[in-house]
């Protein structure tokens, strides 16, 4: 069974950003233990969900300084559920740093949360291994 | 294939943050997940000092799973130094970072010059129950925290007996052994309870040997303790109740503390006159046949299961139907205990099961034959099966749920005549 991690790198190296800050993701496909570069899967800039979704309330918070200086790149909470959305297929989600409101939108969506820094092979590889403990275990 | 255990009378060894929370002013930090502390404190009772489940826990998820929790402990460590104000700290370990393994023993050693001691507890859920996770927690303290004395106190005992809040008499059991040894001119030594402490627990070295009532709980412990710290240890097997038990117990002490002769004696004559006077006084109510059963049965743990029946059989003179041990008693003790259960007066031998399975308990219990209503002393899970014979119960082992203990006991002389107060309570309310 395959299944597919969301990163927030920058770089492709090393997981380097927050999840606010991310604009790209870059997705891996991991099938028997092993993992391939699967794709990037762009932000949508969240005007564009505030139109299709209509939550003009929203509007505001968009590219504003964010949620009360709450730490850079965050966006509010239409970019948490953009983003969300965005990955929803994903098993988990590697990134810097994720806020609790992210985090808990996340987990509805059954999605681990793994807020580490690091270098992307590594982080990658401890995160195989233990799903395929979990897999393998009947 | 998976086993399910019925009616389990005991919880996973990080049930220990109960013995560390018997310590005044000793705190738990807890490794482990967020959800073990708050499943494991339902006991009745905080430690006068902190609240009973609001301890420091590195709540440890998934991430730190995959990744290890180390930072989280060093942090949470750290933290709780600075913030709460403890004699002494203990990291209990649960399940997952010791699958996990992370290396406690090596973060809590970067503390080993911080100003108040910290050591840890390996109290994972498969490593043991509760019990087991009492006799590490103290085998922490000996052997991270405790050094060799060179000066001795005279007549200094340690006395260690069953597993705080796991055992419902623990304090009234422990301050009542105290005050039996003292009357022999020995100076008492404990750790648990309100006003004991860390002074104590530095007292422990000095001392001139170690007393442990339990059948099995903290054997171990007191010979680690006898080849790291030099001190001898006195095992007496039986928690003593009623006036037989206790006398023979005071003299076992005596003897191996070497207190004159007649002065154990007068202790006891003291003692025994007393406890006569008052089974004399209810002569009438010993003698009415009709009041109280012909057989009993103890389901609880070694400790209570060994020592009631011995109260019962020796003093009271009821004869003892199979008797259970229920806290999982370790292999290697088990036919010890066995031997202890068939060394009763008036040449009578208790059957005994280590049984700890609830269903099976309760069908040997229906399907024995109590020559008439059964008496019962057990955990709350036997109330049910109890009533449905009609006999008579009493909750003395844990689960309590009918039962309110501040600091009663039934050790010792006092100890025993509370037992029958407790019991005959019990048998003379189905007439009334």
């Amino acid at each position: 069974m395959s299944y597919k991690i969301a990163v927030g790198s920058s770089d492709g190296r090393n997981v380097d950003l927050k999840f606010g800050e991310v604009k790209k993701f870059i997705i891996f496909e991991v099938e028997d233990e092993k993992s391939k570069l699967l794709e990037i899967r762009n932000v949508d800039t969240c005007e564009t969900v505030a139109d299709t979704n209509g939550c003009a309330g929203y509007v505001g918070d968009c590219n504003s300084l964010g949620c009360s200086g709450n730490g850079s790149g965050c966006n509010g909470s239409t970019d948490v559920i953009n983003k969300v959305e965005l990955i929803k297929d994903c098993r988990c989600i590697v990134c810097k740093k994720i806020g609790f409101q992210a985090q808990k939108q996340l987990e509805r969506k059954a999605i681990s949360v793994f807020d580490v820094e690091g270098i992307v092979g590594n982080i990658l590889e401890k995160i195989i291994a233990y799903y395929g403990k979990i897999d393998k275990h009947k | 294939m998976a086993k399910l255990l019925d009616k389990q009378r005991y919880k996973c060894a990080l049930g220990a943050m109960q013995t560390v929370q018997a310590i005044n002013r000793a705190l738990p930090i807890l490794h482990s997940g967020p959800g073990c502390a708050q499943k494991l404190s339902e006991s009745t009772g905080s430690s006068g000092y902190f609240s009973p489940n609001i301890f420091p826990c590195t709540s440890i998820n998934e991430k730190d799973v995959v990744f290890g929790g180390v930072k989280k402990l060093d942090s949470t460590i750290e933290n709780a130094l600075k913030v709460i104000d403890a004699d002494l700290y203990v990291v209990l370990t649960g399940c997952i970072p010791e699958i996990v393994g992370d290396d406690t023993g090596e973060v809590v050693s970067r503390y080993a010059n911080s100003e108040k001691p910290v050591i840890y507890a390996p109290t994972a859920g498969f490593k043991g129950n509760n019990y087991k996770g009492h006799e590490q927690v103290i085998d922490a303290i000996v052997e991270q925290y405790l050094k060799k004395s060179e000066t001795k106190q005279e007549g200094l005992v340690n006395i260690w007996a069953d597993v705080p809040y796991q055992d419902l008499f623990w304090l009234g059991n422990i301050r009542e052994l105290e005050k039996l040894v003292s009357e022999l001119g020995l100076t008492p030594n404990t750790i648990f309870g309100y006003k004991r402490g860390i002074d104590n627990i530095n007292k422990i070295p000095e001392a001139q040997f170690n007393l442990l009532v339990s059948p099995w709980v903290g054997l171990s412990t007191m010979k680690k303790m006898e080849r790291k710290l030099g001190i001898p240890y006195l095992h007496c097997k039986t928690l003593p109740i009623g006036a037989t038990e206790t006398s023979k117990f005071l003299r076992e002490v005596g003897k191996f503390a070497g207190v004159p002769e007649e002065k154990v004696e007068s202790v006891i004559k003291e003692h025994e006159d007393y406890y006569y006077y008052l089974i004399e006084r209810y002569a009438d109510l010993f003698l009415e046949n009709r009041v109280i059963n012909k057989q009993f049965t103890v389901v609880a743990d070694a400790q209570y299961s060994l020592g009631i029946t011995k109260f019962l059989v020796n003093d009271l003179g009821l004869i003892p139907a199979k008797q259970f041990v229920v806290d999982d008693t370790p292999k290697a003790y088990r036919k010890l205990i066995t031997e202890e259960f068939k060394n009763l007066n008036f040449e009578i031998e208790a059957e005994v099961s280590f049984e700890t399975d609830g269903y099976k308990i309760h069908e040997e219990i229906k399907n024995h034959d109590y020559h008439g209503y059964p008496l019962v002393l057990g955990g709350y899970y036997e109330k049910e099966v109890t009533e449905s014979l009609k006999g008579n119960f009493l909750n003395i082992s844990w689960p309590v749920q009918d039962k309110v203990v501040f600091d009663n006991f039934y050790a010792g002389y006092a100890g025993g005549i509370r037992l029958i107060e407790d019991i005959y309570t019990v048998a003379v309310s189905r007439f009334n």
